[in-house]
């Protein structure tokens, strides 16, 4: 039976095994890439996407327990062609080097914002617990969440 | 020379398609028609290949192509050309790739990978360099001398690839002086992988008799040659483009698996993507070699260093690679940061039956100054000094001599050692710990270079004034290529930084390069790009003077015009000089080309060096204090200081995020990043679960001073300044803890069991029987015996 899948937006039919990772369907059927499939072990967090609001790492997903759900990958945060808050502070502090782990960075981050409106840099700290970052020594990343906290 | 100031915080031009998603790197490209392929790799670290037939392969549904050792004819290596694509005949490591395969499906190609069948009668190995270097060991290259050598000059022997020797002065008279303290220290660290986050990813078609590879890689040109010695085509026939790369570290500044795409592209008649797994990464990654360290010194009570003699050997496991260029780098590291009144250095690279070791950031000169560091306190401490004072009595100054004889210019580390007094001084003293723990603080200081070598430019100016930049350079999340040298090139031209397009690189449109490591992108692309800009430059003002009725020197270009100095508005627009050139004399554009000086190295003081001087020294001095569980041996990093000769600061944020993450990278290496080698030869560390990198609550941020003023042959007198920052982070932490714990330090990375072993007392002194008691029993060929000849 064919998998329905709600991604951002558009709705789906995949007939991949149910068990495949969400993470392989985002990046092989839809080449939505911007999920990166860093370690496989739900580690490292570069493919973190939002299912019905919450961060999960779309490798230990398998695509049947995202059926019927709202799915937001990286590529669906920004609206109108428009940084969404933590995006643009993350631009506009010059934290991204590499690239590879800010899609599951911003995923992380944004669902921070809108939960955690008033997240102190502890918080931060400890939300980025699942992301980790190969070039930059996260204080940039830390920074500019706050920037985007201020900038309501 | 330039009008317009270069230094600014111009933002990347690639992070907001980073930040969406959209960015394709090498991983994420997908060509119509395309295969995907996987590497049959072996599993035992020494071997013969009895049998391997890939028949019942080659008839599974979906299987397109399957290559083996009998498609790649060729040899490559750094120094000598030891290294086959795949195992012919023989297996040298747990890893080694036997074929590879390409199908429809990445599950078919894996499923082909189990049906080839492959028998291997399991010989001797020799996992670590005690048992290489054991008498009857087993020989990793048992036929090492039938090897094409491709630089002359390196001693080899049985299992030692390569020995560089470094004699000056007569060391034997100043250990043997009356009035001197001999001071020996002991130091061992393991691998560092460099966990990319983007693995080694290649896509390759083979079009119009040509291979096309479009690799995530640092050396573009490396790829290009290495893949037509290892394929047996001519050079010409291989192009290599690079996307955006998801991380280098040094990891991607030598061949990895692009020649195996190329074979199953060209064998199939279909593009061929190939991703590393993570698994692959974990157990194959090219990672910064394991060492063993010796170091013996002869100083005087009142701390002048008459002697210094070293032994180091370092891990290049299974092929010489990266490690046979990196015993020159000893001279430069271990040899560096201190007059020397006479200096003998070994730097052996050791082939044992591991994956192959390859070049990191900083390579060589982490390790080894972690060890010169230790040592250095080691020597203040039994003469009775206080370790700053002895560092600030020896550092290399104006004039003074490296271990290979160059003369240094200008005092940099002194004045470096005074902004770090300054930097700690004015921040708040930490609060004294209250739980037990013990703080330590210490500062250490080191030398790096900048690894200049052939870089190639064109600028084509463009009528609507804007400029296209062609290099073979590779942006590599550094911010290089989309910070400094558009900078470099609008600010020769006055121009804004954003006009000037960075075109991605690609063999078929740039001439050679180096490769993007070693901190040469902005000094020696830049400087290329500069020479190449300046002849833009030239040719513009000289029409602009007939259309302004000017002599060209009274001319400026500045905010995108081209106009009388000293009257601003004057004169007309870049774009309006360009549209008119065009039409006049044909497109304008310019060429430059850079290659490193040469700095003089004293005759007859080295052997087997790849660079006998450094042309471009960068110097650091990092600071850092540290609380030490007794209970745990837990370590935690109170904060951390950097002071970092930059030559000069193009894009101050940009280094300073350089900084911070090279200085993390380092606290990984010192503190919780280890890698080890099971009994079957495998490396245990398979994923993320039990490799530990630094998480975002381990760090501290880090305070920052840049030091601008020293000398530098770069472009607008700059430095490289993204590779440095990892250099001395291994020696401070180490240093501190060792202040902090009043025990001996002699290993990285400092995991609580290896804090908690010393804290008790129950590590015992570290022994390396495999190096020689006397310096020269350990050389394969006396230093002065054979110099430049085998």
């Amino acid at each position: 039976m064919a998998l329905s899948l709600t991604v951002n937006g558009d709705h789906l039919a995949s007939t991949a095994d149910p068990t495949t990772p969400l993470v392989d369907i985002l990046r092989e059927e839809l080449h939505l890439t911007g999920a990166k499939p860093v370690c496989r072990e739900g580690f490292c967090g570069a493919c973190m996407v939002l299912i019905d609001g919450t961060p999960r790492p779309s490798c230990l997903t398998p695509a049947a327990l995202a059926d019927g759900c709202e799915i937001r990958t990286v590529e669906g945060l920004a609206t109108q062609g428009q940084l969404n808050r933590i995006q643009a502070a993350l631009d506009t502090s010059d934290a991204v080097q590499c690239g590879m782990c800010f899609p599951g960075m911003v995923v992380s981050l944004t669902h921070l914002l809108a939960t955690t409106p008033d997240a102190v840099r502890e918080d931060i700290r400890a939300a980025l617990t699942g992301n980790i970052c190969r070039c930059t020594g996260y204080e940039r990343i830390i920074d500019a969440t706050l920037l985007a906290l201020a900038t309501k | 020379m330039s009008d317009v100031a270069a230094t600014m915080d111009l933002r990347r031009r690639d992070a907001a398609d980073k930040l969406r998603g959209r960015t394709r790197y090498t991983m994420d490209r997908y060509l119509p028609g395309m295969l995907h392929a996987a590497v049959l790799r072996a599993s035992v670290p020494s071997g013969r290949i009895v049998r391997l037939d890939i028949s019942p392969a080659a008839r599974l549904p979906g299987v397109r192509a399957i290559v083996t050792a009998a498609d790649a004819p060729g040899m490559t290596g750094i120094g000598i050309a030891d290294h086959p694509l795949f195992a012919r005949d023989v297996i040298r490591y747990d890893g080694e790739p036997i074929a590879a395969v390409a199908a429809n499906t990445l599950a078919q190609a894996q499923a082909a990978l189990a049906a080839i069948e492959v028998e291997i009668e399991p010989l001797p190995a020799a996992l670590t360099m005690a048992d290489a270097l054991a008498p009857e060991a087993p020989l990793v290259h048992p036929n090492w001398r039938d090897y094409e050598v491709l630089l002359e000059g390196g001693a080899r022997e049985g299992n030692v690839a390569w020995e560089a020797t470094v004699v000056r002065g007569d060391v034997d008279a100043a250990f043997a002086r009356p009035d001197v303290e001999i001071v020996e220290s002991s130091f061992r660290v393991g691998r560092q992988n460099h966990v990319a986050f983007e693995p080694r990813a290649v896509v390759a078609s083979y079009e119009d008799g040509r291979f096309h590879i479009e690799t995530s890689t640092q050396v573009p040109w490396g790829i290009r040659n290495a893949t037509a010695r290892l394929l047996g085509v001519p050079p010409s026939q291989v192009r290599v483009t690079v996307p955006p790369v998801g991380g280098g570290f040094g990891l991607k500044f030598d061949l990895a698996i692009e020649p195996f795409a190329a074979l199953l592209a060209r064998a199939s008649g279909r593009p061929v993507r190939l991703v590393n797994s993570r698994e692959e990464e974990m157990l194959t990654c090219l990672f910064r070699e394991n060492a063993d360290i010796r170091i013996r010194s002869a100083v005087t009570h009142e701390g002048e260093i008459v002697g210094r003699e070293a032994v180091v050997l370092m891990d290049c496991g299974a092929y010489g690679g990266e490690q046979i260029f990196l015993t020159t780098m000893t001279a430069h590291t271990l040899g560096g940061n201190y007059r020397l009144g006479s200096v003998r250095l070994v730097s052996r690279a050791v082939y044992t039956n591991t994956a192959p070791n390859g070049a990191f950031r900083c390579c060589n000169g982490v390790y080894n100054t972690f060890a010169l560091e230790r040592h250095t306190d080691e020597i203040a401490a039994r003469i009775g000094m206080d370790p700053l004072a002895f560092r600030r009595l020896n550092v290399l100054g104006d004039g003074d001599l490296g271990a290979t004889g160059q003369v240094f210019e200008a005092d940099v580390l002194r004045p470096m050692l005074d902004r770090m007094d300054t930097l700690r001084d004015s921040a708040a003293p930490p609060p004294a710990l209250r739980d037990g723990r013990l703080y330590g603080r210490a500062t250490t200081v080191g030398t790096w270079f900048v690894f200049v070598g052939p870089s190639a430019a064109t600028v084509n100016m463009n009528a609507d004034g804007t400029a296209t930049l062609v290099t073979s350079g590779v942006e590599i999340g550094s911010g290089s290529m989309v910070q400094s040298l558009p900078q470099i090139v609008a600010s020769t031209l006055g121009i804004p930084p954003e006009t000037v397009i960075v075109r991605a690189a690609d063999t078929d449109a740039a001439g050679y390069d180096v490769g993007v490591g070693g901190g040469r992108t902005t000094v020696s692309l830049g400087a290329a790009s500069l020479s190449a800009a300046q002849e833009v430059r030239t040719k513009l003002l000289k029409v602009a003077s007939e259309m302004i009725e000017a002599a060209p020197e009274d001319l400026v270009m500045r905010h995108g015009r081209i106009e009388i100095a000293g009257a601003p508005g004057s004169g007309r627009t870049v774009a309006e000089v360009a549209t008119y050139a065009q039409a006049r004399n044909g497109p304008v554009s310019g060429t430059g080309a850079f290659t490193g000086a040469g700095v003089p190295a004293m005759p007859g003081c080295v052997a087997g060096h790849f660079i006998d001087a450094i042309d471009i020294p960068v110097f650091a001095v990092h600071d850092c204090e540290v609380a030490v569980d007794p209970e745990t041996g837990h370590v935690e990093v109170l904060n951390y200081r950097v002071v970092q000769d930059v030559g000069r600061a193009l894009n101050p944020r940009a280094i300073h995020g350089q900084i911070q993450g090279g200085v993390v990278q380092g606290l990984g290496y010192a503190l919780h990043e280890e890698v080890t080698i099971g009994s079957n030869g495998r490396v245990c560390q398979s994923g993320f679960e039990t490799y530990r990198v630094p998480l975002a609550l381990d760090v501290v941020p880090v305070e920052i001073s840049l030091y601008e003023g020293a000398p530098s042959m770069g472009p607008l007198g700059t430095k490289g300044a993204g590779e440095v920052p990892i250099l001395n982070v291994g020696a401070a932490i180490a240093c501190a803890v060792a202040n902090a714990t009043g025990k001996r330090i002699q290993e990285l990375p400092l995991t609580p069991p290896r804090v908690l072993e010393l804290l008790l007392d129950r590590k015992p002194d570290l022994a390396l029987p495999h190096i020689a008691e006397a310096w020269a029993d350990n050389l394969v060929r006396p230093h002065k015996a054979a110099q430049g000849n085998m």
